[in-house]
């Protein structure tokens, strides 16, 4: 258990530093991926039963405090996509890739859309139609494909020493 | 049993953690909104992006990579006819590459001796880049210098060649600047030939709108755009860019003119910080300092013994327009390139944006002299 909680932290930590050094240089016509947003949401679907709120809070605040963006909207959406995400995931995980990949691509985008809408509301001088065209959907995507990297990744670190089942054997719950 | 109850306590903490959490994030968000530019929040803001600036330098190799991954894929998607058009106009810039690079070494000198600073009367400070936005939906640069250096929230801020946006935080020897790109820009500016005012914005496409430009006013693609100094936010008469393209429909009052940036924020690696300008005999300066420009191109050409087809290409270089308006504003000192790379900015900017034909075009129609290669090569 705090083996875990430590190999949580110093992913957390990073994906900050990826957020702050890689993001910016691997921006593509303006969109870059949110690589803090992908670590939050793949731990709540890895672990969801252990996923808590403070990590993805204070990494949500650590990200706000880095930007120019309203402090506090990021370390607010990461913790409810957080908790949201591995909510569903307890609820929907059928055994297959389907669900956590369809899960973390529906909190990404819903956090990114939030994050759009909030400023907008907060005077980000765009239309909708340009924010969903030009940063929600192409952060989005971005977000996604470095998710599908990091979920192999943190399954094989987050589950070591679970208790492995063998295919078939349903999960009870 | 048991076990229940303390799955049902530890489920209650959760709970209890993520309300306060929450409720944390949006008193945050709301002391954000309501604070000034020099609240707490704020100053956390700028304190941490200088401390961490640093660190974010270390991924520039990764910028760089990643750039000429870009390049590389653009280049092999290319099809035949774009093949040929790049391969009779790399011909043509190949018999151009030498008389532009007579042409930049004399622009080099040139600026030696007319530097932007001198030019303007400029008091300020230089500083590098060393962070830039972590998140999408701004455009923010990082610079090593701050409150010590003089630097202060609100001063305009130039590369290069031109305005590039305006500082919005200050930390003790950091500072984050806004760039023009940024959709939360705002910059009042007019057109130098024809003295239509409007307002230039960034957007979230990463191009420059200059906005709410009477219809009834002259302005052609090429024409060079400048700070106007309204409103007091940015210094009067700096550079901003060219005009690259025109949207108006018929009908309409007011106009909408793409201006091509003359420093692309993304190649930016130095700015100089604007404490002051000579603001009463700026534009007097700078008029005399193109008129001697264009006197010295003008010795030179007549010493190099090439007639008219120099003439035409060093004053092409400036804004495209005639050399009599130009000589009245003070925004034209520097123009020896600025005209070249703003064709190459319009080329580069809407390229990124999937409109790279249109915009490479009209960096072409704006300064013939110098960008006819500039805006295909990419």
């Amino acid at each position: 258990m705090e083996r875990s909680i430590g190999r949580i932290a110093i992913g957390a930590v990073v994906a900050f530093l990826l957020q702050i050094v890689a993001a910016p240089n691997i921006a593509v016509a303006g969109a870059q991926p949110n690589f803090a947003l992908a670590y939050v949401l793949v731990v709540a679907i890895v672990r969801p039963d252990e996923a808590g709120n403070v990590m993805p809070f204070l990494l949500g605040l650590a990200c706000d405090l880095m930007g120019t963006g309203p402090v506090g909207a990021e370390a607010f959406l990461f913790t409810l996509a957080s908790f949201g995400a591995s909510r569903a995931f307890m609820v929907l995980d059928n055994d297959t890739l389907f669900m956590p990949l369809a899960i973390f691509s529906a909190a990404t985008l819903l956090v990114e859309l939030s994050y759009g809408c909030l400023l907008m509301l907060l005077g980000l001088q765009a239309s909708f139609a340009d924010a969903f065209m030009y940063r929600v959907l192409p952060c989005s995507l971005f977000t996604i494909v470095v998710g599908l990297v990091l979920y192999p990744i943190l399954m094989r670190l987050l589950r070591v020493g679970q208790m492995t089942r063998g295919a078939g054997i349903p999960v009870i719950r | 049993m048991a076990l229940n109850f303390q799955q049902r306590g530890r489920s209650g903490a959760s709970s209890g953690l993520l309300a306060l959490f929450l409720a944390v994030s949006l008193i945050l968000v709301i002391i954000y909104t309501r604070e000034g530019d020099v609240g707490p929040l704020h100053r956390a803001q700028a304190t941490m992006s200088g401390l961490l600036a640093p660190v974010q330098m270390a991924g520039a190799p990764v910028g760089a990579a990643t750039a000429q991954m870009q390049d590389v894929v653009v280049d092999a998607t290319v099809d035949e006819e774009s093949l040929s058009a790049l391969r009779e106009q790399n011909r043509q810039l190949v018999a151009q590459y030498a008389q532009g690079e007579e042409d930049r070494l004399e622009a080099e000198r040139l600026r030696g001796l007319l530097g932007l600073k001198d030019a303007y009367e400029m008091e300020g400070v230089a500083a590098r880049i060393i962070g830039r936005s972590t998140q999408a939906w701004s455009q923010t640069v990082t610079v090593d210098a701050g409150s010590a250096e003089g630097v202060d929230a609100g001063q305009t801020v130039m590369g290069a060649t031109g305005v590039v946006g305006q500082v919005i935080d200050v930390a003790d020897h950091s500072a984050t600047v806004r760039l023009l790109t940024d959709p939360n820009s705002g910059a009042a500016a007019m057109v130098q030939s024809s003295r239509a005012e409007g307002i230039v914005r960034g957007s979230l496409e990463g191009l420059l709108y200059l906005e709410d430009v009477a219809a009834d006013k002259q302005v052609s693609l090429g024409d060079v755009v400048i700070t106007s100094g309204l409103g007091g936010s940015y210094v009067k008469g700096l550079i901003i860019g060219t005009v690259a393209k025109i949207d108006m429909r018929q009908g309409d009052s007011l106009r909408r003119i793409v201006v091509a940036a003359n420093d692309a924020p993304e190649l930016l690696e130095e700015v100089f910080v604007v404490f002051t300008v000579g603001a009463e005999d700026a534009a007097a300066v700078s008029a005399s300092t193109h008129r001697e420009r264009v006197r010295q191109q003008q010795a030179a050409a007549q010493g190099d013994g090439q007639g008219s087809s120099d003439d035409a290409a060093a004053s092409g270089e400036g804004s495209g327009g005639g050399s009599g308006d130009d000589a009245d504003d003070g925004a034209e000192s520097g123009g020896g390139d600025q005209g070249g790379s703003a064709g190459d900015a319009a080329g580069d900017q809407s390229g990124d944006t999937g409109a790279g034909s249109q915009g490479a075009e009209d960096g072409q129609s704006g300064d013939e002299g110098v960008s006819a290669g500039e805006g295909g090569d990419r």
